[in-house]
């Protein structure tokens, strides 16, 4: 993708301002630091920013940490730790991190002016900092940067206090909603993350690929159906979602899809599914759609084939799912957890509800008002447009490293 | 020889008095034509007029000298040799002669054009090129009548004026079209030096100069533009004529963006709120009062302020949260009143001992603050037709600047459009209509074009 392919979708004034903001980075080197090149969702939208931010003439530049299964597994560890899922660590857990590290700040070339290193992983690398710059006798130190894709309101404590004397060292941190982050005594930073309009999950489609997705998966057309798009995990209540739909079943004739994908690190996921699977029985209006990975087109079409979208988490972490939604214009329903609530501004961009009966209510106002519901999906739309795209991402990130310079409130450049 | 002269004396007489009489007529047909063309000028109101008349009657009499020498050789007895020659040298003599009152007439006429449209320089290489063009023409025929006359081959010049024509015309094919447009624009007056034109593909800008090739505009970033003039002729332009009055200073614009900074800091229920509100920064009662009005500036009507939101939503408390939802922000002049004026409200709820619910874990209240970056944008408007035109194409984030956070939180008072119109444009009834717009009950699309509409209105 070029940067001139998202003018249309958000202004040209949007895009100068990038090229005005990149030029005053001009000389600095960007150093990306995480754990991988591929998977996940760090390393996806580093893919697409890296190469967007040099086409702006940021020297932006990738690097990942080498481990072995056994430090990814315990990295696998803290960060369910972090997320405040049950997990067992050991003293053995934690010397594996700290050898890794210590590899890795021996091996790895740090050579960046501003030093930006995603999630826990490699967040150990800052120890390197001081001897870094005492070798380097730079006459300008290096800034470190971390960010933090984790909701850590709730973590688990043990981790926590572990990583922690690593994180205060850095110079700024960056989370995605104000209620992940945790006091810290450097300056914090909100950067929500973002959607590519572009990419297959976002972009427009014709409608015989939608219909053709509705037949692949015999959804017939005749009812408005209502879709929740998350993987199988207690955690996005999907059993909770077909009691709504039951309650709105009541009074308007519809149709509920439940699209979403089993997790390979997630034991509980298939059990999840085969309780969602009893719980929706041989009802021909549900449909559970087990969806392999990489089928962003399919879940595009069911998103744009859906007349009302929801998200009944109990936790969620940013919610991108309903960044998608929201993008194509879809009323939304969702639960007020994570980051929903920055997405989601009740009655303005969509519905906020917090119980079964709640979302169903919220479902029937939708059902039963579709201008309404148009609105809040043009609304949402918009919302999505200006504070979640790609391109409001890459403005930020160039603020936050022209903010490091700068300790005011209002910066003059 | 007196001999000579007495057998032959009429021989020399008759060339004499023929040479003379042609030399009679001549002087009368200068005064008839002169006089006709008096008369003729008189009546036509083109000023052109005047120098046909003064460019024909200057050389008059030098044509009929010419005609009397070649009669009164003819009608001498002198060899035919001489006779012969004579005619070539006259007839060529009245050529040269001619071609030169061709050249004066055309370069005194498109002079005259030039100026008659008060372009000053406008079009002037346009003219002067084809002065010159007119001027070699002329020139080139001429001296292949000349060489006609003498009986010289011209087939080999003519081959050779051929082959040069052909190449200049390879060499001007796409800069003809733009000559003969510029030459267009120059005699129509359809577009002069000084207009501000708008073209349809997007250029716009007062027009500083029109070239041979190209109309040079100085566009609202202060870079010149050079459109070629027959696009000019092909496309469509808006055409707003002459600048309007210049301000004593320009108006530069600039844009603003932002980063949220969280502070850490969190209220459960509204005594902890009150508590953070009193001490929390500026930029903290900015960024909570002001961020809807950038991220949902499409909504109508907007969202109020976050804490009216909050108490509503996450308390639950509808009679606080409409309370401080119509605190109007746009009656105070900075962000310490307005706090003041939150906090009064909340203690004087709380003291009614009407709230004391306490929001759900995870809804808490997150104080967060803007940290604003302004940045220089290209554009500069010397005049209302350059400000309304910037004012069309600036960053919503720009003009968000301009209208809300110079005012409240740099603490100027006022909007700088306002300021800029009362204090450098002597625009002070226009600057205070700006002023009297409440902001907050518009979109930012909205109150573009209110304040577009008002300055176009002042304009026409």
């Amino acid at each position: 993708m070029r940067v001139s392919d998202y003018e249309p979708i958000v202004g040209r004034s949007a895009i100068e301002e990038l090229r005005l903001l990149a030029a005053k980075l001009s000389g600095k080197v960007i150093q990306m630091i995480n754990s991988t090149f591929v998977g996940g969702g760090v390393a996806e939208i580093l893919s697409r920013m890296i190469p967007l931010l040099g086409q702006l003439g940021v020297d932006a530049r990738w690097n990942v940490i080498k481990g072995n299964e056994e430090f990814f597994q315990v990295t696998k560890k803290f960060h369910n730790a972090l997320h405040g899922r049950q997990e067992t660590v050991t003293e053995k857990d934690f010397a594996v991190f700290l050898e890794t590290t210590q590899k890795n700040i021996e091996e790895m070339e740090l050579y960046g002016d501003i030093l930006f290193v995603h999630d826990p992983q490699p967040v150990g690398l800052i120890a390197s900092r001081s001897s870094v710059i005492a070798s380097r006798r730079r006459s300008n130190p290096q800034k470190w940067l971390w960010r933090c894709h984790i909701d850590l309101s709730h973590p688990n404590e043990e981790v926590w206090n572990f990583l922690q004397p690593f994180v205060v060292q850095y110079d700024a941190s960056v989370f995605s909603a104000p209620a992940f982050s945790r006091e810290l005594p450097m300056r914090q930073f909100l950067i929500s993350p973002s959607i590519d309009p572009l990419s297959d999950k976002n972009k427009e489609l014709p409608q015989q690929t939608i219909d053709s997705v509705l037949t692949k998966y015999t959804i017939p057309k005749d009812k408005p159906i209502i879709t929740q798009v998350s993987r199988f995990d207690y955690l996005k209540d999907p059993v909770g979602v077909i009691q709504a739909f039951e309650l709105v079943r009541k009074s308007i004739d519809c149709r509920l899809v439940f699209a979403g994908g089993t997790a390979s690190d997630d034991p509980e996921s298939d059990k999840v599914l085969a309780e969602v699977r009893q719980r929706a029985g041989n009802n021909p209006d549900i449909h559970i759609l087990l969806i392999p990975p990489g089928s962003d087109i399919e879940i595009n079409a069911l998103q744009r084939a859906s007349s009302v979208i929801v998200q009944k988490s109990h936790r969620e972490g940013f919610g991108l799912t309903v960044t998608e939604a929201l993008w194509k214009a879809k009323p939304v329903v969702a639960s007020a957890v994570g980051g929903i609530p920055l997405q989601v501004k009740n009655r303005f961009t969509g519905l906020l509800s917090y119980g079964i009966e709640g979302t169903a209510y919220a479902i029937r106002q939708l059902l039963t008002n579709p201008q309404y519901a148009s609105r809040l999906g043009e609304n949402g739309r918009e919302h999505v447009r200006y504070n979640f795209l790609i391109t409001r991402h890459l403005r930020d990130y160039l603020l936050l490293f022209l903010a490091l310079e700068h300790p005011e409130d209002i910066i003059r450049l | 020889m007196i001999e000579w002269l007495a057998d032959n004396w009429f021989k020399i007489v008759i060339p004499v008095l023929v040479f003379l009489a042609s030399y009679v007529v001549g002087l009368w047909l200068r005064r008839v034509v002169g006089n006709l063309l008096e008369r003729w000028t008189a009546k036509t109101r083109w000023e052109g007029s005047q120098i046909v008349a003064r460019t024909a009657r200057r050389p008059f009499l030098l044509w009929f000298l010419l005609l009397g020498i070649c009669i009164a050789i003819q009608v001498s007895v002198l060899p035919p040799e001489v006779k012969s020659m004579t005619v070539k040298a006259t007839g060529s003599l009245f050529v040269l002669s001619f071609g030169w009152v061709v050249i004066v007439l055309s370069r005194e006429l498109l002079t005259l054009n030039l100026f008659q449209g008060r372009m000053k320089g406008a079009n002037k290489p346009s003219i002067a090129l084809a002065i010159n063009l007119i001027r070699v023409t002329v020139i080139v025929i001429g001296v292949l009548i000349v060489l006609d006359i003498w009986g010289l081959p011209i087939s080999p010049l003519l081959l050779l004026i051929g082959v040069a024509v052909l190449v200049a015309a390879l060499a001007f094919r796409d800069a003809a079209p733009n000559f003969f447009a510029g030459f267009r624009l120059g005699t129509t007056q359809q577009i002069k030096v000084g207009d501000y034109i708008k073209v349809e593909t997007g250029e716009e800008g007062y027009v500083t100069e029109i070239s041979w090739s190209n109309t040079h505009i100085k566009a609202l970033d202060e870079s010149t533009i050079l459109i070629p003039n027959s696009r000019l002729l092909r496309g469509t332009v808006i055409n707003y004529g002459r600048p309007l009055k210049k301000a004593k200073e320009p108006f530069r614009f600039v844009s603003r963006t932002d980063l949220t900074e969280l502070t850490g800091l969190k209220a459960r229920n509204l005594r902890e709120l009150v508590e953070v509100l009193k001490t929390a920064p500026d930029a903290v009662v900015y960024y909570h009062t002001h961020h809807f009005l950038e991220q949902h500036h499409y909504l109508t009507p907007e969202p109020s302020n976050d804490f009216a939101i909050w108490v509503g939503d996450a308390l639950g408390d509808e009679v606080l949260g409409e309370r401080l939802a119509s605190v109007d922000t746009f009656g105070f002049p900075n962000l310490g009143t307005l706090r003041e004026r939150l906090v009064a409200i909340i203690e004087e709820y709380l003291s009614s001992g009407s709230n004391f619910r306490e929001a759900m874990p995870g809804r808490e209240f997150h104080f967060m603050k803007s940290v604003s970056v302004i940045l220089p944008t290209p554009y500069v408007a010397h005049d209302l037709r350059e400000f309304v035109e910037a004012l069309r194409k600036i960053s919503l984030g720009s003009f968000y600047f301009h209208v809300f956070e110079s005012r409240l939180r740099l603490g100027r008072g006022l909007n700088d459009f306002s300021i800029w119109l009362q204090d450098s444009s002597g625009e002070s009834e226009l600057g205070e209509e700006i002023a009297r717009l409440d902001p907050y009950t518009y979109t930012l699309e909205g109150l573009r074009s209110a304040l577009i509409q008002l300055i176009e209105k002042r304009i026409k």
